[in-house]
């Protein structure tokens, strides 16, 4: 216990930077939802304080608190004071998961989904056969399973075959310009497959070869917001190293959230520079390719910012859609984070869910036939929330329609 | 620690989802916006009517339990701190606007309600709620009217007790006390909206308020005021008022300020300047044109060097910039103690050279910064609470400004209220004749004492 309380310690300096100014509420999915201040982080960083100060007796009882947030990062965004809430969260969880020990079949699962993703792929076609024989189709790729506690989620379907498995190694472009490196992350990979064949045909339609791995390594982050900081600082290195050895100036990713453990905790965690430019799909479209073209889409459309979409360029996707796809673009009221949060979905799903339906509300209320986004696990939450609402929205990635556009001829290469 | 029936029936009034007992859930609830020692109450409850406030306000009574009512807890003397624990009541789950008026000119709203939303209100039905306090996107009006809270256009505007035209609250035994109303005029009864203000959740459990709103300003100009010496600024803002003008607001920040705001963001805010004011007019063009006029030659006789924002974009970087000050001040020590003592207008460059002399003489970093035109001055004090030397030296140096900010026939505090933080400087300031009639009110209204205890040494 008292190696605990000194490693929690070890955050003071973080911690005390905090002013305990509030003003983190105003930006909290959760606490707008709540309005507690558990659900806050001035209220999250009050509790690790106690427990370091003496206050708070059982250290272990706080995780529960800690573990409620969706990792969206507003409240360190808007945070007058510059407090790193994120590092000061994820520190916490993995020094307080030495006493809430995960479950070992949980840690183990983990563990082997990390270290053999070839394995994991082998499993793919049984998945896929259980999901839907499991289930029943409920309309927007998705699926209803039978089986409790799943049985109130629609989910979108693994598929039989990985998306590594199809296109790994090189995938040459006529009229070669550029080389890059394009990393997956395990929900492209093996649910999103369709985004990892847009990416890729995209690129080498504008003279990109790229370069896909044999094996998709995860980013890692999911252990990280379990609290396994160990292995997710293993996964980052793994990462590393692997795009140190190919050379790659640009690695490509279509998941926000995998590019954030790779770059900016993953730095700050490793303490390592990230060998290449990791760069979302659609800015490297824009800045580096500079593409130009306009391509029919009649559609009432929209789009859903991603928590971890790279800050410097948040306003780029929406512009990317209003530019290049001519469509009635109707801009979302609700901003907020969809929920999804990773894990944080899996321990709290109906919270989780509430934020999702908020946002399925608007978008069948303005009627949208297209809610594009840039991040799998979004897309994948919304969908459920969709499908529950009942609601007809689509949930696309602009690559997807991009690459349509180009199987009909649509935008020009220049 | 509270008996286990009395858990009990807290729960059978509020159902067990709005009302927590947990350590790790109360612990939540013992610090405020104030730099003190956090001290936990032993329950919280979130009550979503009326009903539910005067049953909790019941059972308190009954129990001799402390009542503590928190809004947002962004309170800057330590208002809602349970210092003998007891029941921390939230009024967030009290959040709708009731009523808005276009007619005749009011809101009603529920105390839980958002400063910013009931702003954001007025604007779209094309009006103006204008008390701005800078925590507005966070703070709740029943906080605003319990503190009266101020903002940047308090000079021309003044502060929330200038809007409030009627209150609802239950008493310390739970029954509904009904002040003021919808009318312009009201002379019913006594005056009650204007006791509840700055009542600190010491009289009674505020739940609805009715809000005068007005006419939006037609046109406002802003400009910045660059100073080589901070005293002539002081000079300036004083002048402007003497010569009858009234611009919404006049803020000024000192070189610490701009320097650590110049750190923070990019800014227009000059490199090297000793101070800037930076002033909004408001009004019909006409008048804000020939104020615009007169303001300008103020500024230059007391060298200033005027620069007009000329479009939305860039009066709207000058403000942004302002909001940034606390923050960027904040970013460059551990701990920040955010001061508000408020003197007459003329006494501004004053009270400027007390605060320059008390941070040079017990060496403490002041940054300064404020509403200049209202006398309410912001000396942010930046320090680290583990060096217990310097926070001696901190302590001496608050004394200090609040003397100096007295023997100006000034205010202890202009806009953040007593509390427990500045509790022990109340009779400094108005006697103890004044005190005692207080506790004699408050203990007359509740005898048991149970709302807010200990706040204002009452
Ligand atoms: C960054 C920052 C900037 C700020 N800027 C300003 C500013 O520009 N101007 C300004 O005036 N203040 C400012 N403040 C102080 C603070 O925001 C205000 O005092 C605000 O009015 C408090 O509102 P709240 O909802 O947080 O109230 P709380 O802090 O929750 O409560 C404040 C006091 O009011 C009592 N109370 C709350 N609700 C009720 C109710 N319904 N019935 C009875 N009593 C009640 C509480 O018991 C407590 O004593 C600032 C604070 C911060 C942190
Ligand atoms: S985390 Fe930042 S915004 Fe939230 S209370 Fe602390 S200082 Fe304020
Ligand atoms: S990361 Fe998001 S959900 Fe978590 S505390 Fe911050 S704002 Fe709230």
């Amino acid at each position: 216990m008292a190696g605990i309380i000194y490693e929690l310690s070890q955050l003071e300096d973080s911690i005390i930077r905090c002013m305990k100014c509030g003003t983190c509420q105003a930006v909290c999915p959760l606490y707008r939802k709540d309005l507690v201040e558990p659900s806050v982080a001035r209220g999250k960083i009050a509790l690790i304080e106690s427990v370091y100060e003496g206050r708070l007796e059982k250290a272990g009882d706080i995780l529960n608190h800690l573990e409620y947030c969706v990792l969206c990062g507003r409240c360190k965004q808007n945070c007058p004071s510059n407090v790193k809430t994120d590092e000061i969260f994820l520190k916490a969880r993995a020094v307080l998961k030495k006493i809430k020990k995960m479950p070992g079949w949980q840690k183990s699962l983990l563990g082997f989904v990390m270290d053999h993703p070839e394995r994991v792929t082998k499993l793919l076609p049984f998945l896929h056969v259980c999901l839907k024989a499991g289930s029943r189709r409920v309309g927007n790729n998705a699926l209803r399973p039978f089986m409790l506690p799943m049985s109130d989620r629609n989910v979108v379907s693994v598929k039989k075959e990985s998306f590594v498995s199809k296109y790994k190694g090189f995938n040459y472009a006529e009229n070669e310009r550029m080389r890059v490196l394009y990393y997956p992350g395990c929900s492209v990979n093996y649910i999103y497959t369709s985004w990892g064949k847009a990416v890729v045909e995209t690129l080498k339609y504008f003279g990109v070869s790229v370069y896909v791995p044999e094996i998709a390594r995860c980013c890692g982050i999911p252990a990280a917001t379990m609290g396994d900081i160990e292995l997710y600082r293993k996964m980052v290195n793994l990462n590393f190293d692997y795009f140190s050895s190919i050379g790659a100036d640009y690695v490509i990713t279509s998941c926000p959230t995998c590019e954030y453990g790779l770059k900016e905790i993953g730095e700050r965690e490793t303490k390592r520079k990230i060998p290449s430019r990791v760069i979302d799909i659609l800015i490297f479209l824009d800045e580096v390719l500079k593409i130009d073209f306009t391509m029919p889409f009649d559609k009432k459309i929209s789009f859903h910012l991603p928590c971890h979409y790279d800050c410097s360029y948040s306003d780029l996707p929406e512009k990317f859609l209003q530019r290049h796809f001519s469509s009635n673009y109707i801009p979302l009221k609700n901003t907020d984070c969809c929920g999804f949060g990773g894990t944080f979905s899996l321990k709290y799903y109906r919270d989780s869910k509430e934020l999702a339906l908020a946002k399925a509300e608007e978008l069948g209320d303005k009627k949208i036939d297209t809610l594009f986004t840039a991040c799998p696990g979004c897309a994948m939450h919304l969908t459920d929330a969709l499908v529950s609402a009942g609601c007809k929205t689509e949930v696309l990635n602009p690559i997807e329609v991009l690459y349509e556009g180009i199987k009909s001829g649509v935008p020009n290469r220049n | 620690m509270l008996k286990k029936n009395t858990i009990r029936e807290f729960r059978e009034i509020l159902g067990s989802n709005n009302c927590w007992n947990r350590p790790e859930d109360v612990i939540c609830y013992s610090y405020d916006a104030a730099y003190e020692e956090p001290v936990s109450p032993d329950i919280v409850v979130k009550p979503g009517n009326y009903n539910q406030v005067s049953k909790i306000i019941g059972l308190c009574a009954e129990e001799n339990i402390p009542l503590v009512i928190r809004g947002a807890g962004t309170n800057l003397s330590g208002g809602t701190v349970p210092l003998s624990g007891g029941c921390v009541l939230l009024t967030t789950g009290l959040n709708r606007i009731l009523e808005f008026n276009k007619e005749d000119l009011y809101a009603v709203v529920q105390a839980g309600v958002i400063t910013a939303e009931l702003a954001l209100e007025a604007e779209k039905n094309g009006l103006f709620y204008p008390p701005d306090p800078a925590s507005m996107k966070v703070s709740t009006i029943g906080g605003n009217v319990a503190e009266n809270a101020g903002g940047l256009r308090g000079l021309k505007y003044g502060v929330t007790k200038d809007y409030l035209m009627g209150v609802r609250f239950y008493d310390a035994e739970g029954n509904l006390i009904i002040g003021g109303g919808k009318t312009v005029k009201h002379a019913t009864g006594f005056n009650l909206p204007g006791l509840m203000i700055s009542s600190e959740g010491l009289l009674g459990v505020m739940v609805e308020f009715i809000l005068r709103v007005i006419p939006k300003p037609e046109y406002s100009k802003s400009l910045m005021v660059v100073y080589n010496d901070i005293i002539r600024a002081c000079e300036t803002v004083s002048e402007i008022i003497a010569s009858r003008i009234f611009p919404a607001t006049i803020e000024i920040l000192d070189n610490f300020t701009i320097k650590a705001v110049r750190e923070a963001i990019k800014t227009e805010f000059p490199a090297g300047a000793d101070a800037l004011l930076l002033i909004e007019i408001d009004g019909h063009p006409e008048v804000v044109n020939k104020d615009f006029d007169r303001i300008l030659k103020i500024c230059n006789s007391f060298n200033g060097t005027v620069r007009v924002a000329n479009n939305k974009d860039e009066r709207d970087k000058v403000w942004e910039a302002r909001r940034m000050a606390l923050s960027s001040l904040s970013r460059l020590r551990p701990t920040v103690i955010l001061e508000d003592a408020t003197v007459p207008r003329s006494k501004v460059p004053a009270m400027m050279k007390a605060i320059q002399e008390i941070s040079k003489k017990h060496d403490i970093t002041i940054g300064t910064f404020g509403h200049a035109g209202d006398g309410n001055l912001h000396p942010t004090i930046l320090t680290d609470k583990r060096d217990r030397d310097e926070m001696k030296r901190v302590k001496m140096s608050i004394d200090e400004i609040f003397h100096a900010a007295l023997k100006l026939d000034g205010t202890l505090t202009g806009e953040h209220g007593i509390g427990f933080l500045k509790a022990g400087y109340l009779e400094g300031e108005l006697g103890a004749g004044t005190v005692n009639f207080m506790k004699k009110l408050k203990h007359g209204i509740d005898s048991k004492n149970i709302l807010n205890p200990h706040k204002m040494n009452l």
